[in-house]
């Protein structure tokens, strides 16, 4: 899984279909032990899946370092200085940098900015996009068809480009990463819930929840949301691996953390055209790094996904 | 036909039209002063008004947003604010090195990825299968920059099979070329392979359940012409759409790619646009690939609908 925004192949209306309205309602502590029920089960089979174990490993090894920081780094990322561009060696296991810093210091202190921006932009795009969803697919009518086709636009440049595009011009700065990326994410993740909802809403539990004169607010996050939380959970994870991608890319490409931020992205941007003089160590660590996260990320997204959709 | 074709390309021109609006939008309304942004925090107030009126930014956005749609319908983007050119006459040639590079990392991605597909397809959940699908699911998750980065420190520094830098000399033979262009192909090669070699899977395992692949095979034909006459072209549709969509996203991630081979296409001249400022050229960039996208999507619609035709009927009704 990546690309800025290539939807994850798969229907999650089947899924969503899996929790059929009963002809006669049963008492309601009966429906919320079931999905009790539903939910361990379901995270039973996710937590034995070797992907899932193998992946939250790799992730728990960055999130420690990124709580960790400095105090955990065998030297000071950003002011301990040694010769410069020192070979791997022991003492220095990933070596120098240009400035004379330790790579693996930085690199273990380089978790810190990605693990903070990329989650947190997967999650607010991930809430703003089932709100979006839940609306276009309830509500129906002018109002989906006219976010459907701004989610098609959206959706047909890669967010990377877009996002390059709204750095430049709104400035460089965590926060502003953070909300363009959940931005962009926002269309993908909508026409996902959109799906979903339009599975649920003819079904029985909806209609009975109308003839109750219940609120439309109240059907969407109250009654539809509850059945669509499987296709919600594998479209965060998903996401957070996408974010991760975008986060990392966009700090190689320059419109993110600024130095001396020990971050992955940055490293390798400032040190990638000494690879042609055999300095390859301040590069490939940290792609490394990169390449480490986002493959932990997504194999406990594809854990998710295969187990909630099947 | 004709009839779907123009449904086809109507939606194409709509969602072109919102993509410059919202590019519109990112660029003029929302907050920040161009001309202070290009010229710098030391520049005099009055050299920022001079350039901000030069380049029409005190205009009302209404007349802006009409001089851009303009531009869009012409393909002249206007004056670039660096250099003065043409913003067009730039980004001809860079769109042009963008898409042989692209190119040629298609060609290698797409009957890579489709006989992995059918390969894994027809050992389903053996090791062979597990093996390609994981090693799919790894390398499509690594940015391409990163996986540039490592090839190119592999193939042309320690090996020294390929260049450093990925510019031929002008008048290089096309094979010539090739040396220069092959490892940053690869790089978008591996990030690319996994999608297509999982949708094909997908299709060729349901192509495989379905009923007309068993009629085929009861009433005797030979298990390579089922698979080429029934399950191939059943299967390849949803492999297909995603080569459409790709085409526009190995744009997106070529700017890494060219970042580290140094090489002059569309990325490097967006980061370079980023680094002037340069607003017009990174918009008619982002406003290039948005057109690259539709038209390949637009293609591959054309493709999967000759190759089963049921979608004309199915989009009728």
């Amino acid at each position: 899984m990546s690309m800025s925004g290539i939807p994850p192949a798969g229907d999650f209306s089947a899924l969503a279909a899996t929790t059929p309205a009963p002809d006669v309602a049963p008492p309601a502590g009966k429906i919320v032990s079931d999905r009790k029920q539903a939910r361990r089960e379901n995270w039973a089979l996710i937590r034995r899946r070797p992907g899932f174990i193998i992946g939250s490993f790799i992730s728990l090894v960055w999130i420690v370092c990124a709580l960790g920081g400095s105090h955990i780094t065998p030297d000071d990322p950003i002011n301990d200085i040694f010769p410069t561009h020192l070979k791997p060696r022991v003492g220095h296991f990933f070596g120098t940098d240009k400035i004379g810093r330790d790579i693996l210091s930085r690199v273990m202190a380089g978790a810190r900015d990605v693990l903070i921006i990329a989650p947190l932009a997967a999650v607010i795009g991930v809430t703003l996009g089932t709100i979006v969803g839940l609306v276009m697919g309830y509500k129906r009518g002018l109002i989906d068809s006219i976010l459907s086709r701004i989610v098609e636009a959206v959706l047909s440049l890669p967010v990377l480009l877009i996002a390059l595009l709204a750095l430049t011009t709104l400035g460089r700065s965590n926060t502003v990463v953070i909300v363009v990326v959940a931005l962009l994410f926002t269309p993908v993740v909508a026409r996902t819930v959109r799906a979903a909802v339009l599975a649920e809403r003819d079904l029985d539990y909806v209609t009975s929840a109308k003839l109750r004169g219940e609120s439309s607010s109240f059907i969407m996050f109250r009654e539809i949301l509850p059945n669509i939380t499987g296709p919600i959970i594998v479209e965060l994870t998903v996401r957070i691996g996408y974010a991760v991608f975008t986060v990392a890319t966009l700090a190689f490409l320059g419109v993110g953390p600024k130095p001396p931020s020990p971050d992955w992205g940055l490293q390798i941007s400032d040190e990638y055209t000494l690879v042609a003089a055999h300095i390859w160590w301040p590069t490939l660590f940290p792609a490394l790094a990169i390449a480490s996260l986002v493959i932990a990320v997504n194999l406990i997204a594809d854990a998710v996904q295969s187990v909630l959709s099947a | 036909m004709s009839r779907y074709l123009l449904r086809r390309l109507a939606l194409a021109l709509i969602t072109l039209w919102i993509l410059a609006t919202i590019v519109f939008v990112i660029v003029n309304v929302l907050p920040g002063n161009v001309g202070r942004a290009v010229q710098g925090p030391f520049a005099s107030d009055q050299t920022v008004h001079d350039f901000n009126h030069k380049i029409g930014a005190d205009r009302p956005l209404i007349s802006q947003y009409i001089t851009s749609m303009r531009h869009l319908v012409t393909l002249n983007f206007g004056k670039s604010y660096a250099s003065d050119g043409s913003v067009t006459t730039l980004l001809r040639k860079a769109l042009f090195r963008s898409g042989k590079l692209a190119f040629l990392a298609l060609i290698i991605t797409v009957p890579l990825g489709i006989i992995a597909g059918r390969f894994a397809a027809k050992r389903k959940d053996k090791f062979a299968d597990r093996f390609i699908v994981m090693t799919g699911l790894a390398t499509s998750s690594i940015p391409e920059f990163v996986t540039a980065a490592i090839l190119q420190w592999i193939f042309c520094i320690e090996l020294t099979w390929g260049h450093v830098l990925a510019n031929p000399p002008d008048g290089t033979s096309v094979i010539g070329q090739l040396r220069y262009l092959l490892t940053p192909a690869s790089a978008m090669v591996i990030v690319y392979f996994g999608y297509i070699a999982r949708m094909t899977r997908a299709g060729v395992i349901n192509a495989l359940d379905a009923d007309y692949s068993r009629t085929a095979t009861m009433k005797g034909l030979s298990g390579r012409t089922v698979m080429r006459r029934h399950i191939m072209r059943n299967a390849l549709g949803p492999t297909i759409s995603v080569v459409g969509v790709q085409i526009g996203y190995l744009f997106g991630g070529i700017v890494g790619v060219e970042k580290i081979f140094n090489y002059h296409g569309l990325g490097l001249a967006m980061l370079d646009a980023i680094g002037a400022h340069d607003i017009p050229v990174l918009q008619a960039a982002v406003l290039s690939v948005g057109i690259v996208y539709m038209v390949a999507t637009l293609l591959a619609d054309l493709l999967i609908a000759y190759l089963n035709p049921r979608v004309l009927i199915e989009a009728k009704s």
